[in-house]
């Protein structure tokens, strides 16, 4: 096989020498849709302990607060990686026109990662968790001792995050184009921060440094694991399939290079803004608010870049649902990092911080920027990866509209929420009127809860049966260059 | 090829190293480099009024948890000391554990009148122990603040609340913490039916003693050695003693209450001035 035959689209389904290994690519994005309902459910049902509804009072392993280590760690593990490790051994052959380091290693990988993600929460819910945000992770000794009391988690994710940059990395330094995309550029660095960013939010606060600023690192950690780790990767295949779909170039190269450096300098400093007011001397506080305020400028630079590229191509937002997934993601993006500027700002986070307010931008930026952003891409793998045609599209209409009005009224309801708590803390109401004041809110919650799970439930079911069902996929699409029939039958 | 390596890892690792020189390593050269970490034993040294009562209140839970050398009556001071360091670090784990630490945070902000509401403001001497690593300040607030917890309310208080928080604040929305609570045989002692009479109360009710027996046999022998003890003036209370089935706090309720009755109350001793 010649090497330019290896980037032709054709290969992607070359049986006897696939240049994407599509089992892999499926099983990942079957195991992210399976840790993506598991854990919305866990969030959901958390949700009721706020109504004094929950539904396991009194079971130790099934208990709010446990739940709750299993909703966001899922999220973040179970389907994000899962998720983006599906897409990138996608997309990194495509774009490097090489293999990955090793099919095997890639299986190993797989069965290893998801033991993982399982023994992470089966160990909080034993209440063996860690008190770093996103880095619960059982680190399986007694903390400051070698006294092993669980698998240790942290240490064998380490080894799987190496492993996995072997797999990614081999074939972007093998490329066979001279230039790389800015796609890998961001793959490459986010494989890279994801391991640094994980030892060091598993290791630092929890082993060497106590208090204050063990408190900075944790900091880094939280916004490091969004920023270097699920927006380099969000990114890099943002500008990976937007141009496919769009049949058309990304709009600037230069702005995309421009936003990765950016983001590579401001990102990273901006941790400590998560513990404004704390003990953490106020210029590391200052220049972290200062950081803030830079990447929005950042983040302006690559949505104009994603909207220029739309230019011309509006149509593709009511036709193809996997352009609507991304552009809607992007418009939410842009929100939180607009949000993200002012309330990093002391005047905001004097109200703001400890309330309901955070929950909400959190919800925005995890659910409603790269879960749908992934959603987008599975909706655009799936009948490529199991060759067949979507069961339903008016399923996967449902699907867009549930999830995105509910994620809209849970946004909206708890930003709400988090001004009446900070107004009235200020105000020095007694604290039991304050929660009573909430109820309302938390009740609107677990309903927009409920609208995505349903949403959710309707793709699970369009997936399943698509696999399931004969009408076959035709491949032709994808060799249209005619943007409008493309996008049409895309 | 040969543009990867050099300028795409100088960007990953260069910007990692700057964030790290700047968010990390200096705050803590200006402040926790300046003082050694001090030790659970050193914030366990000055054992709470509370952590005492609790020995008292419940002393068949704290020796099942914390040993026999502690548990006696007559405990030398660095047992005492030993059980507090270990029961500080068991609640602290507790704390860690159930995610207390999503909806208390243990962080007063020196704006919107938190001073006011939740007291002192910790400076980073105070949040450089071993108690604090990982620092607890905590996510949310869906519960109040605990950084100045300790004292501020009975360890009774504590208890009720810990098995069913409606029990202490109506409308909580915190969950009750049931599994840390364990069922055995209690003596009680019935109210004089004439002073209930006066006083216009149930004249069932009745007041525990401490001890809450695996077996109804222990409190039995139990109830007979309060007995035999009684001041001789008001032998005939020993009359409305009587044994029963009761639920209590384990040890590592014990663990949680002691940690939560210390928060607060430890500060790292002042540079004395030449």
């Amino acid at each position: 096989m010649s090497e330019a035959a290896a980037i032709s689209i054709d290969d992607v389904r070359d049986e006897a020498h696939p240049l994407v290994d599509k089992d892999l690519v499926r099983w990942h994005l079957i195991a992210a849709v399976f840790f993506m309902f598991t854990a919305m459910l866990g969030g959901f049902i958390a949700s009721l302990q706020f109504l004094n509804e929950y539904p396991f009072n009194g079971i130790s392993w099934l208990s709010y607060g446990r739940l709750r280590f299993l909703h966001t760690n899922e999220v973040a593990f179970g389907f994000l990686v899962n998720s983006f490790v599906g897409m990138l051994y996608y997309a990194v052959p495509r774009l490097t026109g090489r293999r990955l380091f090793n099919r095997t290693l890639g299986w190993l990988i797989f069965f290893v990662w998801q033991a993982l993600v399982l023994l992470t929460s089966i160990g909080q819910l034993l209440g063996k968790a860690q008190a770093v945000e996103w880095g619960e992770t059982p680190t399986g000794f007694r903390p400051g001792t070698f006294e092993l009391n669980y698998v240790p988690v942290d240490f064998l994710i380490e080894v799987g995050a190496v492993l996995l940059a072997v797999n990614l990395l081999y074939p972007i330094a093998k490329s066979i184009h001279k230039r790389l995309y800015v796609s890998l550029w961001y793959i490459t660095a986010g494989m890279i921060w994801l391991i640094l960013t994980y030892v060091m939010g598993n290791t630092l606060p929890e082993w060497t440094l106590a208090g204050s600023s063990g408190g900075a690192t944790a900091g880094l950690y939280i916004h490091d694991l969004v920023g270097l780790f699920v927006t380099p990767f969000g990114w890099g295949l943002m500008y990976f399939f937007v141009p496919i779909i769009l049949r058309k170039p990304i709009w600037s190269h230069a702005l995309s290079v421009i936003g990765f450096w950016a983001l590579a300098f401001f990102y990273p400093l901006n941790g400590v803004h998560h513990f404004l007011y704390s003990s953490i001397p106020m210029s590391v506080q200052y220049g972290a608010i200062i950081a803030t305020i830079a990447v929005e400028i950042v983040v302006t630079t690559v949505v104009v870049n994603f909207f220029g590229t739309m230019w011309g191509r509006g149509y593709a937002l009511r036709q193809s649902i996997p352009i609507r997934w991304f552009y809607t993601g992007m418009v939410f993006y842009f929100t939180t990092c607009l949000q993200c500027s002012f309330q990093t700002t002391l005047t905001f986070q004097e109200i703001i911080h400890f309330t309901d307010w955070v929950p909400g931008h959190a919800h925005l930026v995890m659910l409603g920027v790269f879960a749908f952003w992934n959603m987008g891409m599975i909706v655009w793998l799936w009948p490529r990866l199991t060759g067949h045609e979507w069961y339903s599209r008016r399923l996967l209409g449902w699907h867009y509209w549930l999830v995105m009005l509910g994620l809209l009224i849970m946004f909206l309801d708890l930003t709400a929420a988090g001004l009446v708590h900070g107004f009235m803390f200020k105000n020095m109401a007694p604290w039991m009127r304050i929660v009573d004041s909430l109820k309302p809110f938390w009740w609107f919650r677990t309903f927009a809860g409920a609208m995505i799970i349903t949403g959710v439930s309707c793709f699970i079911y369009n997936l399943w049966m698509t696999a399931k069902h004969d009408k076959p996929y035709d491949y032709r699409v994808d060799l249209v260059h005619d943007p409008k029939e493309a996008i049409a039958n895309g | 090829m040969d543009r990867f390596p050099s300028i795409v890892l100088a960007a990953a690792f260069g910007c990692f190293a700057i964030s790290m020189l700047l968010s990390a390593l200096y705050p803590w050269a200006i402040t926790d480099a300046k003082q050694p970490e001090a030790s659970i034993a050193d914030v366990a040294a000055n054992i709470t009024e509370e952590f005492a009562e609790l020995k008292r209140a419940y002393p068949v839970s704290f020796r099942q948890k914390l040993g026999d050398a502690a548990a006696a009556a007559d405990a030398p001071l660095e047992a005492m000391q030993a059980a507090h360091a270990e029961a500080l670090q068991r609640g602290r784990d507790l704390y860690i554990g159930e995610g207390c630490w999503h909806c208390h945070s243990q962080f007063v902000r020196p704006v919107a009148n938190e001073e006011a509401r939740f007291g002192h403001i910790r400076t980073p001497a105070e949040e450089n122990n071993a108690l604090q690593r990982p620092v607890l300040w905590g996510t949310r607030r869906v519960g109040p603040d605990l950084t100045n917890e300790g004292g501020k309310r009975s360890n009774d208080w504590h208890v009720a609340h810990l098995h069913n928080p409606r029990s202490t604040s109506p409308g909580s929305v915190m969950p009750g913490y049931t599994w840390y609570f364990r069922e055995g045989f209690q003596v009680f002692r019935r109210i004089d039916p004439n002073k209930a009479e006066v006083a216009g109360i149930d004249p069932d009710t009745a007041y525990p003693y401490p001890g809450l027996y695996d077996t109804e046999e222990e409190a039995r022998a139990a109830l007979e050695t309060i007995k035999a003890n009684l001041d001789p003036t008001v032998a005939e209370e020993g009359d409305r003693l009587f044994v029963r089935e009761a639920v209590g706090p384990d040890g590592d309720a014990l663990c949680i209450i002691a940690y939560l009755q210390w928060l607060g109350t430890w500060f790292p001793e002042k540079p004395t001035e030449e």
